[in-house]
This record gives C-alpha cells, structure tokens and sequence, in this order.
C-alpha cells in the first residue's frame, strides 16, 4: 500500500506502524462520572465497517507524523490522509 | 547442424555450438535455444515422468505454462529441482537431470501406478489411507512420499545469493509482444517513465515465434528494432528474464528477474532480484496461452500444442517431429501446419472438429474435417493416433490447439473473476482489476497481431493521458489480421483411454466426471478435490478445459461455473527470493554497544537481546563454567566495584514549557515536583490499566528532561508518547527525540564506586554524598572537560552511578573506568550478573513487566496517583484488578537451600494435586545468590504478603521438578536500602 | 591534565572506499543537532534561524544550506528540524546550537547517533535501488531534499546533496550492518 502523506507525498507502507480505529483520539475524561465505562468504551468498544474506516498510522521510518487514514477496508482504497494533530485539535482537544 | 531434427532459420546461432548433457548423454545445441529446444532438436522426446501415475512425458509447451518438461538444473548444492525446460536458456556446461522415476527414466519401477490407476482416481488418498488411523503417518504418508513428489532437492545451502530492489515508474508494460512494444513504444517516445517487463529472454512474444509482417517487414526483426530504439531511450527500463508474478495495491507490483540463470556461473552477483515496482499506471500484455483438447492417451510424448510446435519450428529451427498431425479446433491452428509446410516439415495431415472448408492451404496433408482424435500410440513417443472414423494415422508429433486463454491472472489479483466471453470462447478480464491497469491484445482477448499493436498503442496513450502526460504523436504499427475463429471444443467424447487435462497433477475428464457425481459443485471443492490446477503450473493449460467438463455435467454454463481464484505469483517463485539477502547473520541487523570491542577483546560471552549483543559475562583464566563467571562479577561488585555498560536502555529526550505536565500525564506517579537535578522512577501504565513499562527520568534544566525506557520497550515507549503529545494532548508544549544511541552509559556500582568515579569525573564536580545524594544527577566534566552526564541511580541495590559521555567516547571511558578501578579491582559485568543483583534486590524486569501484571501486583499500587489524569489510571481502578486475595511479588527460597529453583514453576499448596484449579502463582525469575549462597527466586503468590514464612511446593511439571520453597519478601538483600544511599 | 584522556572513535573509523565508478566514505567533522520548535514560536524561530544560520526554514522533507559554519538545515518533522554543520567545539555542538538560535529553539545533540555515509559517483543510483523505496528519480528527488526512509530494516536519513550524490545516515549502533548493506549494493552494481 502506500499512503499518501499530507507532508511528504506517497510512502510505501512499510514506513508505517498501524494502531486501530481513529477514536483512540477521543479520550474520554478521566474525571466523568462514569469514567470507568467511558475508558471501557473508548478502549474495547469498536466498529469494524465492511467499506470506509478513520484508522491511525504512525510514519515511525518517516516525520514521525501520526496520521488518520481513511481506508476502505474492501478495497484498500485511501481516500483521505490527515496529520492526527490537525484531526485532534479539531475534535476539540487541546491541552 | 546440432541434432537430427534442426530446421534452416530461426533464431538460434549457428555460428556457436553449446555442449550439455541430459541425463548424463552429452548433447549440442546454441545460443538462443532454451533446454527444450534443444532436446527436441536432439531427437529427445521423453523427458520425465508425471507425478501421480509415472507415465511417460515429453515437451507439451514452448513457454513458462509447461507442465510436463520439469527437469533437475545444474549439480551439487547447485540442483535446482522442477526447473522448466521450455524456459531454461541453454548455456555451455548445463547439466540437467529427467525426475521422478525410480530405476531409469526409461523403465521406471514406479509406473506400476499406471496399472493399478483404476484404483488411484479423484479423493483416493481420502478414501483409501483412513484406517487403520495409526497407519497414516507411519506407513502410508512416508510410502506415497517416496513414490509421489517431483524433484529432489540438494539437501545443502543454496549457495548462491539473492537480492531485492525498489523500481518506480509512470508506465508498467508487462509482456513485451506487440501490444506491449507498441505500448512501450509511445510511451516511451513521448518521455514517459517506462518498465517494459518479458519473462522471455528475447522480447517480442509471439513476433518472435511467427510469421507475420509488421509495418512491413517480419514481426521478428520488427519487434527486435522495437527493442533496440527502447534500449536507446534513458527513461525506459527493459527487464528481459523478469516476470511480473503478482499485482498489489496501489499500482504496486512484484517481479522476479533471473539474473545470471541463464549462465554458468553467478560470479558472485544475486541470482535473481525480487522487484518491488511503484508504477502510476500499468498495461497487461502477458498475451494468451494456448490450450489443449482433451483425447484419449493426449499425454504422450510428441502430443504438444500447435503454437509451441510452430514456435520451435520458427523461432528455434526445430521440427518437433518427422511426420507431424494438427488437431485443432480453430483457424489458428492451421497456421502451424501452413508454418511447418513451409519449413520442410511433413504435415501428414490436419483433423479440424468442425465441419467446415480448410482455413489453409497444407500440401500433402491428409485434411480431415468434423474429425476426432480417439486414442494414440507408442510407449516412450507418439507412434500414431485414431481417429473417431477408424481411420489410424502414422504420426511421431500431434500439434494439438483447442483455443487460447487470455493470460489474465495479473487482473485477478485483487479478488476480481474474469467474465466468459462467448465470442471468442475464452474468458477475458473482468471487473474489479487493480486500479490503474489496462489490459492490451490478446490479455485482454484480442488475437490478432493488428488489434494487439493498436491496443497497446491506444492503452499508453490514455494510460499517459491519464497522468497528464502525452504520448508520441503518430499511429500504431499495423499488421494484417489474420484468421482466429474458433469453435468451443474440450474433448474428445468417443475417447478410448484416458482424455488428460492437467497433465502435472495426472488429472483426467474421468476424475472430474467422479467429483462431480461425488457431489463436488463448486469450482473450489473441484479443485481441492481432483487436485487440479494445483501443481506447481497452476493449470495454465488444464484449468478451463476443466471448468468447460464441469459445466456439462452440471448442465451450467462456462461462465456460471465460473474460474477459481487467481493469486499471486504467477509463476514460481524461489524461497530464496523472497529471503533476498535476509539469511545467517544478515537475517537481521546488530546492533553495538559503544564498549563491544572492548568485551570482545576481554573474550565477552555476548547474548541477543533484541536486536542488541550484549555482554552476558566475561570469562576469565581458569573458568570453566559461566557460574563461576558470574559470581566473581556479582561478588566483586558487591564487594567493590563493577561496571557495566547500560547503553542498550532507551532513552528519550523530553524538552517544551510542559514537559513536566507531559510526564505526569505518561508515568502513573507523580512527576510535578520533581525539581532539576533529580532523578525519578517511573512506572507506566497501558490505557487498559496493566503495567508495560518502568525506567528513570531525570530533570537536566527547567524544560529539559531525559527518560531512560527498557531495552525492549524503547521503540514502542516513544511511538506511545508521540501518540499522546500529536493525538491526545496537541496543546501541550512537549518535544521528543530518542538519544538512545547518543550516550554510552555506564553503571559503575559497588562500595568503590564513588571512589572509582572521583578519579574520572573532573575535579570541579563534587561528587560527594552529600552535594550528589541517591536520585541527584547532573551534567559533569569527564576526564580533562570530556562533555558527560551522572545520574545516582542504583539497579543493583549497591552505592551506584551511571556515567554518560558521547558515543563517540563510549569505548575511551570504558578503559578509562577500568584502569581508574584497577587499584579497586573493578570488574566489568555482563547480563547475568546485572540480572542476578537485580533478583537479589527484588526489582521487577521484563518477566514481571510482561504485560499482564498490574501496579498492584507488582507491589506498586503507591504507584498509581488518583489526584491527576495519567493514562491507565481509571482502568487500574477495576475491581478485578484490586482483589484483597489478588497476586502479589514475592520473594521465595527453598526450604532445603540446596535445591536450585526454576522459573517458569507453579505454585501448589503442600499436598495440593498438581491441576488448574490449586494453581496459586508461578515464578518469574530464578537467581544464584552469591552472596546469600543459595538459589533465590521471584514470583507472584496470591495474597502473598499476608503469607510470608509459610511454605508451599514451586512445582515444575516441564523439568519434572517439585521443591518446597518459603514465602519471603522479594528484597533479599539490604531490605532498607542503606547500602544505595551510602 | 586529568589522569585518564578520552579519544573519540567515529562510528565507521573513517571508512573510505571505491568500486568502479561509487565511492563509499564516512562523513567526518559534522555535527549534528536537532531543533524542535516551540509551540507558537514560528515567526521566532524562523528569524532565529536566519539570525543564526543565514537559512529560511526548509519544509519537512528539505534541506537548505546556511551561509555559515558548512550548516545545512534539514526538515525532518513537522515541528523539528536537524541542523547538520561543522561545530567549532564537536563536545560543545548543541551550545553552538542553542547560543544562535537562542529560546527560539529546544535543541539535542544527534552527532554521536547517527553514522554518516556519503555516496557518489555515476553508479550511485543503480546502487540503492537495492536498498531504498524511495523514488530517488532527479525530478522526485532532487537536490534539497532529504527523507527519513528504512533501509535494510534499519532506519536511514537520505539527503541528496549533488547530482550523483547522497548524505546517507542510519543508527550508530547498527552502523556496520548498514555500512555492509551499503557496500553490497555497491559492490553487486559495480564491475
């Protein structure tokens, strides 16, 4: 596969390290109430969608970006490449 | 002339002759014959024996879909086994062997197989070897793999090397026949980036077997003219002898170049090259492959298909027989029989199935049209044949062509089937191909040279225009159409004998006939059933004729009984391509601590910790055993000084204005208060709660930080903190980058330390226990202003440092500390004593921190802060993880202090049967304390600290051990800590 | 003068070799420092940059030359760059570092974590297309670029500094088994 990367252009996989589904961002808040189901959720809890899915890969042999890929999971097709740190702060997190 | 049945023409060179020798007979041929060839040129027309039934086999093809003509290559370590005649180059010296006979090729005592076949049909190793059960593995599996199997192996070291490499282009053409030329051809004179890719070691295809004019002059020289402008062009790539074997995503595809197999010798260069190629676009011109007719005893020697007789007769100057017979079921087969009339060849005579006027014009042949081939003759070699009217010809080769498949494979590769395509009753490719690829000529079911010149030029220019780059103006090369009608024909119903279609697999019409009365339906079942299509040709000739036998039984059609899956390689590929350079010390890199030299100068026993060499000891004169090593390194330590090199430790350099907030957030414990100068232990947590990893952190300077991580964790450390500072905390001011490989660090432990360190630390640095206590650190002058840092941190248990200079330094202070502690009689330590103190001194290692221990467990429960957000916090709080009863770290030593201890034991109550249930804890880690004089031990006990002093068995069901040990604290040494704060 | 005196050893012991038309040799005399950019502190790190160095601030995936001390400053990350020059004082290379460009930076010595090998020559392509994925084409690659790749499975900083030549720097500590990598490649295209 290659990614094409928002910096860098097209990398061979290779380069990359896969984490999971891209809701790893989302990290719940350790002070809710029920914090204990929320982490459980956000840890354990995930879709596995038979077409297009937000997953996270690390450019380890590359900027050490960490990116969300869009993938379509019957295809192989990426659709959409972003830096995980434009995603994150976008989705409201910060410090 | 080299051989009895050399024609005049082709493309072999005359001016030099070639010396080889089959099975021992030495033999001629010349440059520009592949084995085949020349064996036929010879007179030689038995060549192996089939897999199954051991029946005689000679030359069925003229490419790399030969199912028959699989010989042993070259000698010695050298032999190469299942090696393809029909693509092997012929070169001075070869040597090859005929395989799987037993006895002589001639007389094999395996052909019994062929007498008892009744008995051997579709499933009979699934009916036949079931009982007795026992039997299977002891007589019938070891019986049927000496009779079955191809060649033999070497039994050695493949002693030549292999390497892999990286190609990018705009255009991938694979298959350099005219739709691939043309192709190339305008890619390449618009300026485009082009690989041109021919398993052939001619370019050209079917140009080069044929007779047909391009633009005018013979497709032979044409197509040779192509190639010479091509080679001509800087930015167009030729890879003759390479063979695209796969396609993967993103316009990425695999392919194996032979490099030196076509000549005696490799003189040191790899062999082959396994290719990955990064292309924007790609066109398949892999062509077509011709397929047989189905007939009764089809599998004799001298029955070969009429494209590849036409090919050795036109291309390679060899008639493939003296008085030779066309069966075919479509116009192009006439084309061999007018071809070989033309060469001098005797065409006795040409059966057509249909019932219609010649498509040639053949002279002496007898013309037999709506006829059948029923049987054949002759043991070693086609005699004659039989046909369905009685009538009984003489014929020593039968050119048989039931049609061509378009080679299609590289379209399927992503889960995408071909579709039947009735018009030219063949399948063609289909949807779902790999993005970016276009098919051209007969790929893609277009026979004849003119429409297979004009796609090809058609598909590079819009492959370019798809690019936004343009191709040479001008037109396609152009040709005449020649005549490609054909009418579907699988095989011969008034058989007698057996019809063949997978000629490597010895499967027949009768064997799918059987599976499908077994109640096999599926193409798939089929296949694993009957074993068709599963040798090492994959089916190339056998597969549709199958698919077509299978839909009349079922009464489907062709296209409803559909293809099975294609996958990749196309065609073999060698284990130790795709090992490349990857084998004995180079099956991964190794890394060096800065003081490797060093020890293996001291004669260091170096042990693999991931990709680390580590010293594990240092024997010394007069020590047999490691134990001995060991002790001395652990009780000089303890007793004065040791040093150690800790370089392998990761670590990591943490710097921004919230660096410290960073931190807090990484380790379970708190670091907000850590002030400069100070060093930490850190324990870290999964998300899931469970702990993963510890090391130190040390605060250089208000917003500079540096973090030490396990060896084995480092990688997964820093890509875990990266996670953390991009996806959940973009907000903090926090920078990483490792310094693993910047510092060579030492630990220098032991009561002298201190003492050993004032003579190599500079002067203006107070060293002193109370200016540099336990946890203080600093960056300090080495040796005359040396740029170095010195942390007090203890893993031994011992007053200790560990000193750090610049790699570059690494091995210059290693000296420097041994010959500073010689007066001290320092001893440089390895692994095993490093592991012995740390067991000694119950800190948890990696067989504690494996991933499946908590906080808790590891008796750092104060070590998972509830006032701050850290990850794995929250989920440390479930309940199962706090059980009052739950495992915790225990020390333990046997109740008989002789008795060594193992790790790896389980924990059972005195009495308690040795099952799941009584299971209460296992050890982790085993040491030989020297200073205690006993065997020690780790491990985690439930409820253990409510337990000390009681004894149960460590039982060790692997080593058939079982010892009485006592619950202890896991400190077994300096339980206060005295000695490290000295 | 201290007792004991520490002699510097370079990670290939200034490993210097040709094969037919590529010649293989250790990098000496650089240093190398990395410079990670505050958050917020574009504007100031790019003036510190072209205070300190005389160079703008390359992209990630380029380099740029100063106009003092040799400095080429590579684009490694996107909030990090690699400042590879000849320091004045090798043991005193990220102060050099830190007094041009102030608080305008958190810099790292890197000059004893890399190996550095330089190659050149006509052959020099043909060579590491046995090692590299990446596209080193003249029109994907060109002069001023530099990636962060694998090679071998080792990790390799490629920086191409001329028209037949790459700055090539992989891990210290595996640093033979990249030089051997390297010299195989060579050696197999060569000759």
């Amino acid at each position: 596969m290659l990614i094409d990367h928002p910096l860098l252009g097209p990398r061979d996989e290779a380069e990359f390290v896969i984490l999971g589904d891209a809701g790893l961002i989302d990290r719940p808040d350790w002070q809710a109430e029920d914090a204990a189901q929320l982490f459980h959720d956000y840890l354990h809890l995930r879709d596995n969608p038979a077409g297009e899915h937000r997953e996270l890969w690390f450019h380890e042999q590359g900027d050490r970006s960490w990116l969300v890929v869009t993938r379509n999971t019957l295809t192989h097709e990426i659709v959409r490449v972003e830096l995980a740190r434009d995603v994150a702060i976008a989705r409201g997190r910060d410090r | 002339m080299s051989g009895p049945f050399r024609l005049d023409g082709g493309a072999v060179d005359r001016s030099r002759t070639l010396a080889f020798r089959f099975d021992g007979r030495s033999l001629t041929g010349h440059p520009g014959d592949t084995l085949a060839s020349a064996l036929l040129a010879n007179g030689v027309r038995l060549v192996g024996r089939s897999f199954k039934y051991h029946r005689p086999r000679g030359v069925f093809t003229a490419g790399s879909e030969e199912p028959n003509a699989l010989v042993e290559l070259r000698s010695d370590a050298h032999r190469e086994p299942n090696t393809r005649a029909t693509v092997t180059e012929l070169f001075d010296g070869l040597e090859a062997w005929s395989q799987n006979y037993r006895g002589s090729l001639r007389r094999d005592l395996l052909a019994v197989n062929d007498l008892i076949a009744p008995f051997l049909s579709a499933g009979f190793y699934y009916k036949t070897f079931m009982w007795p059960k026992s039997f299977w593995e002891k007589v019938y599996e070891p019986a049927i793999r000496a009779s079955a199997g191809l060649g033999r192996l070497s039994g050695e070291a493949d002693p030549d090397s292999y390497d892999k490499g990286f190609l990018h282009c705009d255009l991938l053409i694979v298959g350099a026949g005219p739709a691939g030329l043309a192709a190339a051809l305008a890619a390449g004179r618009g300026g485009a980036r082009v690989i041109l890719a021919d398993e052939d070691f001619v370019m050209g295809g079917r140009l080069t077997a044929e007779t047909h004019e391009v633009n005018g002059r013979s497709g032979a020289d044409w197509a040779a003219e192509a190639v010479r402008e091509l080679a001509s062009m800087d930015r167009v790539r030729l890879l003759p002898r390479t063979t695209v074997t796969g396609a993967w995503d993103h316009g990425i595809y695999g392919a194996l170049e032979r490099r030196t197999d076509h000549l005696a010798g490799s003189n040191g260069k790899p062999r082959q090259i396994l290719w990955r190629i990064y292309s924007r676009r790609a066109i398949l011109a892999a062509g077509a492959t011709e397929r047989p007719i189905a007939f009764g005893g089809n599998d004799r020697p001298g029955v070969m298909l009429a494209g590849a007789v036409r090919a050795y007769a036109n291309r390679f100057a060899v008639g493939a027989g003296k008085r030779v017979g066309l069966f075919t079921n479509n116009d192009d087969g006439w084309r061999t029989a007018a071809d070989l009339a033309r060469k001098g060849v005797s065409v006795a005579a040409v059966i057509d199935v249909r019932d219609r006027e010649p498509a040639a014009e053949v002279p002496g042949a007898r013309i037999v049209t709506g006829g059948r081939v029923t049987a054949t003759r002759g043991r070693h070699g086609l005699k004659g044949v039989t046909l369905a009217n009685g009538e009984r010809l003489a014929l020593d080769c039968l050119a048989v062509s039931g049609g061509w498949n378009p080679n299609v494979h590289l379209t399927c590769h992503h889960g995408g089937r071909p579709v039947w395509r009735e018009e030219i009753a063949a399948f063609a490719p289909g949807d779902g191909r790999p993005g970016g690829m276009a098919v051209a000529g007969a790929a893609g079911g277009a026979f004849t040279t003119a429409a297979a010149l004009a796609e090809g030029h058609r598909a590079a220019v819009e492959a370019l225009g798809g690019l936004g780059l343009s191709a040479a103006a001008g037109e396609p090369p152009g040709a005449s159409d020649e005549a490609v009608e054909a009418a579907p024909f699988w095989h011969v119903r008034e058989s007698r004998g057996r019809a063949w279609l997978d000629l490597q697999n010895d499967v027949t019409v009768k064997d799918v006939e059987q599976a499908h009365r077994e109640g096999f339906r599926s193409v798939e079942h089929l296949k694993r059933y009957t074993t068709l299509g599963m040798a090492t040709d994959q089916g190339k000739t056998a597969n549709v004729g199958a698919l077509a036998i299978m839909a009349e039984q079922t009464g489907r059609s062709i296209a409803e009984t559909g293809t099975t899956m294609f996958r990749p390689p196309y065609t073999p590929v060698p284990i130790g391509a795709f090992a490349g350079r990857s084998r004995g010390r180079e099956f991964q890199p190794s890394r060096l601590t800065p003081s490797h030299d060093w020890a293996a100068r001291r004669g260091a026993v170096f042990v693999e910790a991931g990709l680390w060499l580590r010293a594990q000891w240092f024997p010394q004169a007069g020590e047999t055993h490691w134990r001995q090593s060991v002790d001395r390194e652990v009780r000089q330590t303890r007793g004065s000084v040791g040093i150690c090199d800790v370089t392998t430790l990761g670590k990591i350099d943490i710097q921004g204005r919230d660096a410290q907030e960073f931190l807090n957030r990484i380790y379970s414990n708190g670091f907000a208060t850590l002030a400069v100068g100070k060093v930490r232990y850190g324990l870290m947590l999964r998300e899931d709660g469970m702990a993963y990893d510890d090391g130190t952190t040390a605060r250089l300077g208000e917003t500079h930080f540096v973090m030490t991580t396990t060896t084995v964790n480092a990688v997964l450390v820093f890509r875990n903190m990266e996670f953390a500072r991009q996806c959940l905390w973009p907000g903090l001011d926090v920078h990483l980058i490792s310094a693993t490989e910047q510092w060579a660090q030492f630990a220098v432990a032991g009561p002298n330390s201190r003492a050993l360190l004032r003579k190599v630390v500079d002067p203006e640095h107070d060293i002193s226990n109370e200016a540099f206590p336990f946890m203080a650190c600093g960056e300090v002058g080495v040796c005359g202003g040396a740029p170095g840092r010195l942390f007090r941190i203890s893993f031994s248990g011992e007053l200790a440092y560990e000193v750090a200079v610049p790699a570059r330094y690494g091995e210059a202070l290693m000296e420097a500390l041994m010959a500073a502690g010689e007066e001290f009689g320092a001893v440089a330590y390895g692994t095993e004593a490093l592991g012995v103190m740390r067991v000694e001194k119950g800190h948890a290692a990696a067989n504690e921190l494996n991933g499946q221990t908590t906080a808790r467990m590891l008796g750092m429960q104060r070590m998972v802060s509830k006032r701050k957000d850290c990850i794995g916090n929250v989920l440390s709080e479930r309940p199962e993880m706090n059980r009052g009863d739950g495992l915790e770290l225990m020390g333990f030593r046997p109740v008989d202090r002789s008795e060594p201890l193992a790790a790896g034991a389980h924990f059972l109550a005195p009495g308690a049967e040795a099952v799941t249930e009584n299971d209460e804890g296992w050890m982790t880690s085993v040491a030989w304390s020297p200073e205690l004089g006993h065997s020690i031990g780790l491990g985690f006990i439930r409820n253990g600290h409510a337990r000390i002093g009681e004894t149960v068995r460590a039982w060790d069901g692997v080593r058939g051990r079982d010892v009485a040990v006592e619950i202890v604290p896991a400190h077994f040494l300096d339980p206060d800590g005295e000695r490290l704060r000295g | 003068m201290a007792e004991f005196a520490l002699t510097a050893r370079t990670p290939l012991d200034g490993y210097d070799r040709t094969f037919g038309g590529v010649t293989l040799a250790e990098a000496a005399g650089l240093s190398l420092v990395s410079a990670a950019v505050p958050q917020g502190g574009d504007d100031a790190f790019a003036a510190a940059l072209a205070e300190g160095f005389g160079a703008s601030r390359p992209s990630t995936g380029e380099w740029v030359p100063g106009d003092r001390l040799g400095a080429r400053i590579l684009g490694m990350q996107p909030d990090q760059l690699f400042i590879l020059f000849e320091a004045p004082d090798p043991d005193r290379a990220a102060e050099a570092v830190s007094a041009a460009l102030g608080p305008a930076a958190y810099v790292t010595d890197q000059s004893d974590s890399w190996a550095m090998l330089r190659i050149a020559g006509r052959g020099v392509r043909a060579a590491l297309e046995r090692l590299c994925m990446l596209d080193l084409d003249d029109a994907a690659f060109p002069e001023g670029r530099v990636a962060r790749t694998v090679m071998e499975h080792l990790a390799v900083i490629i920086l191409r500094d001329g028209a037949d030549g790459f700055l090539l720097m992989s891990p210290r500590s595996s640093a033979r088994s990249f030089l051997h990598a390297v010299e195989q490649s060579v050696a197999t295209v060569s000759g």
